[in-house]
């Protein structure tokens, strides 16, 4: 059974919200993988240089 | 005057940005305070901690006065608040009374609660997920690049780094009382101004769905506040030898390493949690209702098991840190860190994607109960981390003793398929509600 609040379609503004929020999950990843490559190879890491 | 709702969520992601990044200030210049005043270690622990005392008060009290008196006063009195003794910090030469300076400015913490409420105000149930995840999420980012960038920024000088954050804050509190709007229509202003009164919060603080969402709180914004302060010590002491064979050898370098691991957590905790709220509102826009003993057809039912899942995810990950932390393996603990912390994401956002919905005439309340008693957390799970005998086995007890009980009180509070707020500790009319 389906609940009563479904199926309601979606204004202007939420594919840009939706947008947006690929992009800050890209910077996260993004961010992620350059730390750990610095920090795995001995090179620094996200709060400073080593 | 006429707005959009998108103007009032930048407002009110631009002054939670900007609370947040006040609120971590200090921290980010404990080691030049330290310095200046010739801190033991000690002092910096009681420093440290100084930025949540206030939240688990604070955040209730806010809550209820978003309701009462309407988001953008309130949150405006936050910025000015703390900007004001920001800026006396500043010009601060005594270490007692700094210390008292900055425990007052960690107060803009507490104004994560009334964003929820402003955003819960302007925005309509099928899209609340996405709107609560892009304030929330892109807000919590304000601790991480206070972290990165106001040391880069200002060095050691932390004199005009509690200036300038303090004079900002007074022109966004200018901004935000200017452009701000309680609420969409005067019905949802009206509505959340008759639900504020104290009978109206201790309905809200005694049911048992608001209870099990702010334990599911506690599993996942708390336990992400905890990791914050757990992590870089762990990664220290857990896998030391792995540091020193990356090169890590000196203190400083250690730190470094350490911290690396516990912000990618944290990073990634913070920029997925819109993109919980969008799954959150993806469940209900497809009506995906898996999970057994959840109520399946209440109008928000399939938000209640994107949560529902989000907890097990966490559980699971927790057992998961436990089981590589074991192995001696640094690479899986860093790829379970990183999966962990965009699980912690999915209950942050899950959670707030449903607190408006269950409680429409009192989403200030509700979102400071359950936003602030949940902060506690914080302070808890270090302590049983740090309590276990050896150092990868405090996951798994967390998990097993507190996580599985409050999964499962989550899927006993969520199995009403009709209002489930009507369930709670006293009867409506005890808490002086109409049946």
């Amino acid at each position: 059974m389906k609940p009563a609040e479904t199926r309601v379609a979606h204004e202007p503004w939420y594919k840009y919200g939706v947008a947006f929020l690929m992009l800050e999950m890209a910077i996260a990843v993004a961010v992620s993988a350059y730390s750990l490559y610095m920090t795995f190879n001995g090179l620094g890491g996200f709060p400073g240089k080593h | 005057m006429r707005s959009h709702k998108v103007e009032q969520l930048v407002i009110a992601t631009v002054g939670f940005f900007w609370c947040f990044l006040m609120w971590f200030s200090t921290a980010a210049f404990s080691p030049s305070i330290a310095a200046d005043y010739h801190l033991g270690i000690k002092d910096l622990g009681l420093l440290a901690s100084s930025a949540i005392w206030m939240a688990p008060v604070g955040r209730i009290v806010a809550g209820w006065a978003s309701d009462r008196f309407g988001a953008p006063r309130t949150f405006a009195a936050i910025l000015a608040g703390c900007g004001l003794v920001s800026i006396a910090s500043a010009y601060t030469t005594s270490y007692e009374l700094l210390f008292a300076e900055r425990v007052i400015v960690a107060i803009a913490g507490v104004s994560f609660v009334v964003g929820i409420q402003h955003v819960a105000q302007w925005f309509d149930s099928h899209e609340i997920g996405t709107a609560e995840g892009l304030y929330a999420g892109t807000g919590n980012v304000g601790a991480g690049v206070g972290a990165l960038l106001l040391p880069r920024m200002f060095g050691t000088n932390y004199h005009d780094a509690f200036l300038w954050l303090g004079v900002i804050a007074l022109v966004i509190a200018a901004w935000y009382l200017i452009r701000g709007r309680a609420a969409k229509t005067n019905e949802r202003r009206i509505a959340a101004r008759r639900g504020s009164d104290m009978r109206g919060a201790v309905f809200v603080w005694t049911r048992y769905i608001a209870i099990a969402l702010m334990l599911a709180y506690a599993m996942s914004f708390g336990l992400e506040i905890a990791m914050n302060a757990w992590l870089p010590g762990y990664f220290t002491r857990g896998f030391h030898d792995d540091l020193l064979a990356l090169g890590f050898s000196s203190v400083a370098g250690l730190q470094i390493a350490a911290g690396t691991f516990a912000a990618v957590e944290s990073f990634n905790a913070s920029l997925f949690r819109p993109f919980a709220g969008f799954m959150s509102d993806l469940f209900q826009h497809k009506g995906w209702t898996p999970l057994p003993f959840i109520a399946k057809e209440l109008p928000y039912a399939p938000r209640l098991h994107w949560l529902g899942i989000a907890l097990i995810l966490i559980t699971l990950s927790m057992i998961g840190l436990t089981v590589a932390g074991l192995s001696g393996s640094l690479p899986w603990s860093i790829a379970v860190l990183v999966v962990f912390g965009i699980f912690l994401s999915f209950g942050t956002g899950g959670t707030f994607a449903l607190v408006p919905l269950l409680f429409p005439d009192r989403p200030g309340i509700a979102a400071g109960f359950i936003g602030g008693i949940s902060t506690a957390g914080g302070i808890v799970y270090p302590l049983i981390f740090a309590g276990s005998a050896n150092i990868h086995m405090g996951y798994l007890y967390v998990a097993l003793y507190m996580f599985v009980p409050i999964v499962l009180f989550y899927f006993w509070a969520a199995r009403h398929e009709r209002h489930p707020e009507e369930h709670g500790l006293f009867d409506r009319g005890l808490v002086g509600q109409q049946a």
